[in-house]
């Protein structure tokens, strides 16, 4: 067994197989992406009583490729008092954090020499958590290097966004981590055997989709974006494939919080069946917590700022803190 | 491989270090300043502290430095210095930078490279820098310095609450 680079993990396969599985994950979930995209119009369509889109392909399938296409073939514009390296390094930026992140979600246990997961890393979720980070700069670059007022608003609002969320969603998920005892994800899941950590965490299952919600900015935190009153917030600037990294970071960053929710509350890749399923079981509950996202976004109206931050930090925050202690002295006393 | 790993992240940090100083714009500044942290997490991760390496990032690079560009992103843009700079601090300034790294150059020769092996992080011993090792060197080893150093961050984030609240208009006695 190879010596890892960089830090201690339990199970570490040959370089050539990080190489097919790091190809494996980047194949199937940017495969989901225009799944996802496609799913979300057709159901908003449903949730609205129309049909969506139904034109390109049959019913519609073609219907993200064909954005793409139109992305692709767009000018690359820059807005006159847009700051020059920084405007083009921002979009790169928020994609980068979001597929980095795709690496540690578990997909299944070492099954014949494999670890179905891209590493599985000591310090699980504070990987998660350092790319969230990074990916606010992609945001907030954005935003300020457009050189637009509405794209500075916007970043702004979601620096501010991100830093009220983040604080409740990692006390949210601290509550998992002491009943698990341990940060990795793959001993999360393992650790869920016997229950699932929604039945005794659901304060912080609920915690985690609200701010994950929030860092998402996904209706109904969407006021970085938010359209009637900022144009279209940070990426206002933005045009063809540029916008388009946004729009697909989003998405992927949609898909890692559904599956670091999965991971940490639904049992991960646990489920009836033989084992070769446990993909299979990962992904569907991924996917329903996507489909929960369009489902949240048909349904409520956009708060106003002042209620977003209050409701941040006056009624989630206590709540978080409150979970973790009660979590702390239930799993010292038992 | 790992020699690789090094020079791009000392590279990485000490340029964004050099750049926090010589650049004319807070706001590239801060953002120099957040390259050199995330490239000094790289550094760390080479050390094998990945707890720090995370914390530093999620710390530092996710709150800290969010704030700083926060607050010079609505400043900013700011091209001439905020004050001129008079006479005698342009030449103490230096004088004293480089008196500083003298005294750093004496202190690093004389104790810290006599402490380096030549073994390499092989022999460390598994677990080292994981989150339960350093758990368990805070919580345990370290209690009360651990416990002292939060109640202090505690104090200066009351006295800051207090520092910056507005007063509150008093009330009209009728």
């Amino acid at each position: 067994m190879p010596a890892p680079l960089l830090g201690d993990t339990s199970f570490v396969d040959a370089t050539w197989i990080m190489i097919v599985k790091s190809i494996l994950i980047f194949v199937v979930i940017l495969t989901l992406v225009p799944v996802v995209l496609l799913a979300e119009r057709k159901l908003l369509g449903r949730f609205q009583q129309r049909y969506g889109p139904n034109r390109v392909g049959p019913y519609g399938s073609m219907q993200p490729l064909a954005d793409v296409g139109k992305l692709l073939s767009k000018q690359g514009f820059r807005p006159k008092g847009a700051v020059p390296i920084l405007y083009e390094i921002a979009p790169a930026l928020t994609v980068f954090s979001a597929v980095i992140t795709l690496a540690i979600l578990p997909f299944g246990d070492v099954q014949g020499g494999w670890g179905l997961y891209g590493i599985d890393v000591p310090i699980g979720v504070l990987y998660f958590f350092a790319f969230s980070s990074i990916a606010f700069y992609g945001l907030l670059l954005g935003g300020w290097a457009s050189g637009s007022k509405y794209s500075f608003l916007g970043a702004m609002r979601s620096a501010a966004q991100l830093i009220s969320y983040e604080i409740a969603m990692g006390l949210s998920l601290l509550g998992v981590v002491m009943m698990a005892g341990s940060l990795s994800l793959v001993d999360i899941v393992k650790a869920q055997g016997e229950i699932w950590f929604i039945v005794p965490q659901i304060v912080g299952f609920l915690i985690f989709l609200v701010a994950g919600f929030a860092e998402t900015n996904r209706v109904p935190f969407d006021l970085p974006e938010a359209d009637a009153e900022l144009v279209a917030g940070y990426s206002t600037e933005y045009g063809g494939m540029r916008f388009g990294s946004y729009f697909f970071a989003e998405y992927i960053e949609i898909l890692i919080i559904s599956g670091i929710a999965s991971t940490m509350f639904l049992g991960g890749w646990m489920g009836p069946g033989p084992s070769w399923l446990d993909p299979i079981w990962m992904l569907a509950k991924m996917l329903f917590l996507t489909f929960f996202f369009v489902w949240i976004r048909a349904t409520l109206p956009r708060f106003r700022y002042d209620q977003l931050m209050t409701f941040g930090w006056k009624i989630l925050l206590p709540l978080a803190t409150l979970n973790v202690l009660v979590t702390a002295v239930l799993v010292v006393v038992t | 491989m790992v020699e690789l790993a090094f020079f791009v992240g000392a590279f990485g940090a000490v340029g964004g270090a050099v750049a926090v100083v010589a650049l004319r714009n807070p706001f590239y500044s801060v953002l120099a300043l957040v390259v050199h942290l995330v490239f000094l997490a790289g550094i760390f991760l080479l050390l094998r502290a990945q707890f720090l390496a995370a914390a530093q990032i999620v710390v530092y690079a996710g709150a800290v430095m969010v704030i700083y560009v926060f607050v010079a992103a609505y400043v900013g843009g700011i091209e001439e210095p905020m004050f001129d700079s008079s006479p005698q601090l342009r030449i103490i300034g230096p004088i004293l930078a480089v008196a500083l790294f003298i005294e750093i150059s004496i202190a690093v020769l004389g104790s810290s490279l006599t402490a380096l092996g030549t073994e390499g992080t092989d022999k460390i011993g598994a677990g080292f820098g994981t989150p339960e090792a350093v758990g368990k060197l805070m919580l345990e080893d370290f209690l009360i310095a651990f416990e002292a150093a939060s109640i202090l961050l505690l104090v200066a984030a009351v006295a800051a609450i207090i520092l910056a609240g507005r007063k509150r208009p008093e009330k009209k006695v009728t």
